[in-house]
């Protein structure tokens, strides 16, 4: 969830799920519980969004009862704003992807070929180091005992989209062996 | 468990030869679960054969459990392709006169096991993959995942110490290649089955613990880097 314009509404939809209050601590068990591996919020990064959707008027603080820990439930208005951000149509934009690899691949010369392949490959199992967790990830949600119907569509995605890396990087890998490697024609200029 | 010493296959000779291994070195330790990967014609399940010794090398050695697959006598060789070791490819080749449990139990037939140990064995193969239901049901009526199941079945009767895995998935949709997948790594984790699997689906190949990545006939050689804990370690090593 990092980084991602999510965040907020995350957070405030774990709160709109305990009409009876939750504390921060909580919001992170049930974050990681609805999420998974893509909920990756410490604690202090908790506290910062509760105390900015308290301060937005999102969320309010209720009475503890005994505990010294601050309760928050959704408000009236973080209700609306949450239904409206729920409904409201994506805003990512396709990322701007492989730019770096991009950049190497026109200034690299072709006596470099061992070493672009070497950076290909290094990028190519990066990516299969992703596969690994999450399929280790959609393992343990095999055996949560709720359901973790989007953690499984997350998962789908991130492999998804793996799969396209991966398989684009295994396309640049052969383009440059047949331009570049032993016995082949083609000239060093991209 | 696998030894390959320095291992070059050579298909065909003069200006037609094609080498499919070219001086592969590696070594699978016991419960160990590699993926090996690469383009067609890469020579990934010449890999296979060798270890199964359905091909001999044209030099170097493979080695199962220590001995040489090359030098073994028919004898052996029979030995090891029925107790040791369990093939599976992406065609099933279930016999369709047979149900599913005379399917599984066909290595064990062929080996001139009792029927009482093949009566225990069957069901408890069957069992392990989630098909008992279907024990009398011929291949044609199962669909594609579990006459996938079965297959794996049966070369889990033998009750091998390798399972070489051939892209098991590839026949099959998303959902039961996926159960196909975790049944291995399942079987890698439960019962300490040494496995080596051939796939170019990289969201499996990386559900094991090491991929390799064979191009031309050997180890692509990349940066190495140990895997510790869940880390997935996708070096080659050449030696």
């Amino acid at each position: 969830m990092r980084h991602s314009h999510g965040v907020h509404q995350a957070v405030l939809g774990v709160v709109s799920r305990n009409p009876e209050g939750i504390h921060g601590y909580a919001v992170r068990l049930q974050g990681e519980r609805l999420l998974g591996h893509f909920w990756r919020l410490n604690f202090g990064e908790i506290y910062r969004i509760l105390d900015r959707l308290a301060a937005d008027g999102l969320i309010e603080q209720i009475a503890g009862g005994e505990s010294v820990r601050k309760v928050y439930r959704i408000t009236p208005r973080g209700q609306r704003s949450l239904d409206d951000y729920v409904l409201s149509p994506q805003t990512d934009a396709p990322r701007p992807l492989r730019q770096e690899l991009a950049v190497k691949l026109l200034f690299a010369s072709s006596e470099h070929l061992p070493e672009l392949l070497r950076l290909v490959a290094r990028q190519r199992d990066a990516y299969l180091q992703e596969l690994h967790t999450l399929g280790a990830e959609r393992r343990k949600m095999h055996r949560a005992p709720f359901d973790a119907f989007v953690t499984h569509l997350m998962i789908d995605g991130a492999e998804l989209a793996a799969r396209a890396e991966i398989a684009w990087l295994g396309e640049v890998a052969t383009r440059l062996r047949e331009r570049y490697g032993a016995g082949a024609t083609g000239n060093a200029t991209a | 468990m696998i030894e390959y010493r320095q291992v070059t296959k050579v298909f065909g000779s003069g200006d037609t030869a094609v080498k499919a291994v070219d001086d592969l070195s590696f070594t699978i330790e016991r419960g160990d679960f590699w993926s090996l990967m690469g383009p067609s014609g890469a020579g990934k399940s010449t890999v296979l054969h060798l270890i199964a010794g359905l091909t001999s090398p044209t030099s170097g050695a493979v080695l199962v459990e220590g001995r040489d697959v090359a030098r073994m006598s028919g004898k052996e060789a029979a030995e090891l392709r029925r107790r040791r070791v369990g093939y599976v490819l992406q065609a099933f080749n279930l016999l369709p006169f047979l149900t599913a449990e005379e399917n599984v139990g066909m290595p064990l037939v062929l080996d001139g096991v009792p029927q009482r140990e093949i009566d225990r064995r069957v069901p408890a193969a069957l069992e392990l993959v989630k098909m008992t239901h279907r024990a009398k049901h011929h291949p044609t009526t199962l669909s594609g995942g579990e006459q996938q199941r079965v297959a794996i079945a049966r070369a889990l009767v033998i009750d091998p110490a390798i399972v070489l895995a051939d892209e098991p998935t590839g026949n099959l949709d998303r959902a039961n290649g996926r159960a196909v997948m975790d049944l291995l790594v399942d079987l890698n984790e439960r019962l300490s089955v040494t496995i080596l699997l051939v796939t170019h689906d990289p969201v499996f190949a990386a559900m094991a613990k090491r991929v390799l990545h064979l191009v031309d006939g050997s180890l692509e050689q990349t940066t190495a880097s140990d895997g510790d804990g869940d880390a997935l370690t996708t070096s080659g090593r050449r030696r």
